[in-house]
């Protein structure tokens, strides 16, 4: 589903180019779910960020089925982000001056979805997520665990393909992350294809396949069941 | 989706205290400015736009060449309306217009001043000053009429019907009121109380037929559609025609551009009233923008904290289009509310704006193009002050404000930078030109009057007083009230007439050099306390002779070209011998240069006397006593007296008007621009907060770090000061150029102005600096 062939990602200063991410080719099928794991500087966010379309790749190819995406324009991204990709951050990214009600409805406004359809939507998230009681209250009145699952509703309630996830429980402590990443399973085990970026072990155990980077480039890419296992 | 915008606007306003409220106080403050500049646009330029008949009315003006320029003047002579009316049937009607002064209207024991004017009985037909009572078509046909205003009726009969009354004018002629007069609206230039009618001037004998005695105004009504260019050929030689030897041109000027641009030089429309406007416009429009630079510097000084929203509503799938058009939404509900509250204080301001510029604004909520006017207004500042932050904030990358590496957009060349300059260039320019017109009228002040204006009053001289003023003298100065007293032309303060007219030994023909007309019946020089610089001072009692004696000012003697001035013959209608010469002293704009006068002796005619009172009494007591004396002779007539120093002042009074507008303007474009700064500065310390810190733990000292955060904003003023003061010098030489008595510009203007404009700025940074430079470098740090 998701192609990437000879991606390079270099920043230009004065007197020279300094790769970012050099020569990446990766294939991920619909449905999985992938860690990209590896130390500061390896060029991680980067590449989930080429990926999600929040940076354009220097060199290369990038193919989403059949859709070619290595350059778009500005509205063209706007459409795939609103077909296509949720993102979760690790700082959330919540906009501090709405509810968690306000929150959660936002992508449905840009996608033009009826008033009543948007309530049921958003109740139905609120719901799930356990967080009906809490709707009206604003981000600085919840703790970190509680936001991020703000954050989790909002990327999913587009029903994205693709859920991107950069550090999702990096701000949060062991037993809200293993909450997040539960509910990241069951994304996955409903059809979502999710991408994460981790720095954890523990989290890395929730996906199915572990790419490893060091340096800009792709040192180990691997089955992390079968990993286990071994 | 706009419900959406709507509660994200208002939440981030209401959460943003300081920065809402600065940013709707800099708003507000500049609308009130440009809202009260704006109304008295209005004023300006509808005044006497209302006539009916407006478009078909025109005024004559006179043209002729003196000392090789064109002038132009609105005084014609009586009998040009007539025959105009006469020759070109283009002309369907014509009413003349002349002051018949502050005339005493008494009713029973009841008497009181009205301003009045002789008119031609169709004068209420071609302006329209609605009548409340009488027939528009005949109140002014009886020579024995009057016409008088609604506030004079009342005044004069109270709640009694005033129609058909009998009212004794100058205690001499009885008229009949056929017709009552709505008050006159507040947009019109014309200010009379009464009009009398043409015919009644006829009867008096005053209605002479001279072509040279250029005396009224005169005004046409034109057939509809008329080609004035072609008319105003064929009336041009009309004086020429019927007044022999005479070069003067008429021409034909229409009433709605009279009072904006009823200026000439040369010959040609040069401006007018309408200059003042369009000043006054640029200082509103310069205010605006000033108030919206602050929305745009604190709105983009703030991009930090909305640049995460920004990116996750792209994120969301929001197109660059419906994020600029939220912002704007932003901007306009700021513009909407700020406006509401502007309308409202500037109510509440009028009064004391109306009392300040002399006038009577109101704010035309009835009118339809107000509320236009309003709503364009809110666009247009929504608009300039809404676009660039919303195209700026809009433009954010995803990934950059997402990821965090999103910092601090100052550069060392940003707009904001600039905006600021521009800001205070604007307000260094106001502060530095009102400098420069506060002394011009200093200036003018300061100047040598040539006379001693102490204890100096004058009254208005009727045949009443004229009768009996020889023993109303003798018995002041018996009872020692008075120095002195003397009959004289006009007040000492301004002169009522003048001519090219006059004749001496040796005149160039071709000379048409202005020479004014002053006239006492004894001492001038005495009782004005004049200097004598040859001759001797006029008297009556002591030289027989005397009464065709005149005095030259010094400009008169130099232009008459004597070499020995006394015993030369000066003839002006009678001839008269010249007995003395004194200093030149201003009688008339102590702006301008002084008039070559003639002060003629009792053979002339005398409209007012003077009165030196005596200086060892208490003033107010012996003009008690005067005004007593004067009861005695004249009781039927209101001792109505004006101090000569007060009226000379008064000259002052349009530019001291002028000075307080531009002062209380600039004091706003100062306010608005500090409300900016402060913001700024308080977000530039709130951004730099870890710097400080970390330089705090390095050891500097809370004055290094004053001087860090301060100098940034400092920099900005002082390009500001450079930019304004060349700026300033070029239009103020400009505007002094319109006087011939001006000062000049010093350099010591521009220090006081940079120093005010550094040290206001410095004041208003230094609150906000101190504080982040105090603050406890554990806590800045911590955050991070």
């Amino acid at each position: 589903m998701i192609k990437l062939t000879d991606i390079d990602k270099t920043i230009s200063s004065k007197f020279q180019k300094e790769f970012i991410l050099k020569g990446i080719n990766l294939e991920i099928e619909e449905g999985e779910f992938v860690t990209i794991m590896g130390p500061s500087g390896a060029g991680k966010s980067t590449l989930l960020n080429i990926i999600g379309l929040l940076d354009d790749a220097s060199a290369g190819q990038y193919l989403l089925g059949e859709e070619d995406l290595t350059s778009l324009s500005d509205k063209r991204k706007a459409k795939m982000h609103k077909e296509h990709f949720g993102f979760v951050f690790q700082a959330y990214h919540l906009i501090d001056e709405l509810t968690v009600y306000e929150n959660i409805e936002t992508p449905l406004l840009y996608r033009n979805v009826k008033s009543s359809e948007r309530k049921s939507l958003v109740a139905e998230i609120l719901d799930r997520f356990g967080m009906v009681a809490k709707k009206d209250l604003f981000p600085a009145q919840l703790s970190g665990g509680q936001q991020q699952l703000v954050g989790v509703a909002r990327a999913i309630i587009g029903k994205p393909s693709i859920l991107l996830a950069d550090e999702p429980t990096g701000n949060l402590h062991s037993a809200q992350s293993k909450e997040i990443m539960e509910l990241f399973q069951k994304l996955n085990d409903e059809g979502t294809t999710i991408i994460q970026v981790t720095h954890s072990e523990d989290n890395a155990k929730y996906s199915k396949r572990i790419i490893e980077l060091e340096d800009g480039a792709i040192v180990k890419d691997y089955n992390s069941q079968e990993a286990q296992h071994a | 989706m706009f419900k959406n915008y709507l509660k994200i606007a208002l939440r981030n306003l209401t959460r943003n205290k300081t920065f809402t409220f600065l940013n709707i106080t800099g708003l507000i403050v500049g609308m009130v400015g440009a809202m009260l500049i704006g109304l008295w646009v209005i004023r300006e330029v509808s005044v006497d736009r209302f006539h009916e008949k407006g478009e078909q009315i025109y005024q004559a003006w006179n043209r002729d060449k003196v000392d090789g320029e064109i002038w132009c003047w609105t005084s014609t002579p009586k009998p040009l309306a007539p025959v105009l009316a006469d020759d070109f049937p283009e002309i369907v009607n014509y009413s003349r217009y002349s002051d018949a002064g502050n005339l005493i209207f008494k009713k029973d024991n009841n008497f009181l001043k009205g301003n009045s004017f002789f008119v031609d009985s169709t004068f209420l037909q071609i302006f329209s000053f609605p009548l409340i009572e009488g027939d528009i078509n005949t109140v002014l046909n009886e020579p024995m009429s009057v016409v008088i205003t609604e506030e004079l009726a009342q005044k004069l009969f109270g709640n009694d019907d005033a129609l058909n009354q009998i009212v004794k004018v100058e205690n001499s002629i009885e008229l009949k009121v056929t017709g009552v007069l709505k008050g006159l609206p507040t947009v019109t230039d014309f200010e009379f109380e009464a009009l009398l009618p043409w015919s009644l001037m006829v009867q008096l004998g005053y209605a002479d037929n001279s072509w040279s005695n250029n005396s009224v105004a005169t005004f046409l009504e034109l057939e509809k559609d008329v080609d004035v260019t072609a008319l105003n050929d064929k009336v041009k030689n009309v004086t020429k025609n019927h007044s022999q030897g005479s070069t003067t041109e008429v021409f034909l000027y229409p009433l709605e551009e009279s009072y904006l641009r009823d200026n000439f030089v040369n010959g040609k429309p040069a401006g007018g009233k309408i200059d003042l406007v369009y000043l006054f416009l640029m200082i509103a429009i310069l205010i605006i923008v000033i108030a919206c630079i602050n929305f745009v510097n604190l709105t983009t000084a703030r991009s930090e904290r909305r640049a995460k929203e920004v990116g996750i509503r792209k994120l969301s799938g929001a197109f660059r289009g419906m994020l600029i058009s939220q912002f704007l939404i932003e901007a306009f509900l700021l513009t909407a509310f700020s406006t509401i509250i502007a309308l409202i204080l500037v109510q509440l301001l009028l009064p004391s704006f109306n009392t300040l510029i002399d006038l009577e604004l109101s704010i035309p909520y009835s009118q339809p193009y107000f509320w236009l006017g309003v709503l364009v207004f809110v666009v247009l500042t929504g608009l300039l002050a809404g676009s660039y932050p919303a195209f700026f904030l809009s433009s954010f990358k995803t990934s950059q404000v997402l990821k965090g590496s999103f910092k601090k957009i100052g550069s060392h060349f940003s707009p904001r930078k600039i905006l600021v300059v521009s800001q205070f260039t604007f307000a260094i320019i106001l502060i530095a030109s009102t400098i420069i017109i506060r002394q011009q009228i200093k200036h003018a002040q300061n100047r040598t009057k040539g006379y001693d204006q102490s204890q100096l009053i004058y009254h208005n001289l009727n045949d009443q007083i004229e009768q009996g003023f020889v023993s109303f003298r003798e018995e002041a100065l018996q009872l020692k009230l008075v120095q002195g007293m003397s009959k004289s032309m006009s007040p000492i303060t301004y002169s009522t007439t003048n001519s090219w007219g006059m004749d001496w030994e040796g005149k160039d023909q071709d000379n048409k050099q202005l020479i004014h007309r002053f006239g006492t019946d004894i001492k001038p020089v005495e009782l004005f306390g004049l200097t004598l610089v040859a001759g001797r001072d006029i008297d009556v009692t002591k030289y027989a002779t005397d009464s065709t004696a005149v005095i030259l000012n010094e400009s008169a003697a130099e232009i008459m070209g004597f070499d020995d001035p006394i015993g030369q013959t000066i003839s002006d209608g009678p001839k008269y011998h010249v007995v003395g010469v004194v200093e030149d002293f201003i009688m008339g704009s102590p702006f301008e240069k002084v008039i070559p006068l003639v002060i003629e002796s009792s053979a002339s005619w005398f409209e007012t006397f003077h009165m030196k009172l005596n200086p060892e009494l208490n003033t107010k007591e012996n003009i008690a006593a005067i005004e007593q004396l004067f009861e005695k002779h004249f009781p039927d007539i209101p001792f109505e007296y004006e101090f000569v120093d007060e009226a000379f002042a008064n000259q002052y009074k349009e530019q001291e008007r002028f000075v307080t507008l531009t002062t209380l303007f600039s004091s706003l474009a100062v306010i608005i621009s500090c409300l900016g700064l402060f913001g700024l500065s308080a977000f530039a310390a709130e951004q730099r907060s870890k710097e400080i810190g970390v330089r705090k733990v390095l050891g500097a000292s809370v004055a290094r770090i004053l001087i860090l955060l301060s100098s940034d904003f400092l920099k900005l003023i002082l390009i500001a000061i450079a930019i304004a003061t060349p700026l300033t010098w070029y239009l103020m030489s400009e505007w002094l150029q319109s006087f011939e008595y001006r000062t000049t510009i010093s350099a010591g203007v521009f220090i006081v102005a940079s120093i005010l404009a550094l040290g206001i700025a410095l004041l208003t940074v230094i609150g906000q600096t101190y504080r982040t430079a105090n603050l406890n470098p554990v806590k800045s740090l911590k955050d991070e």
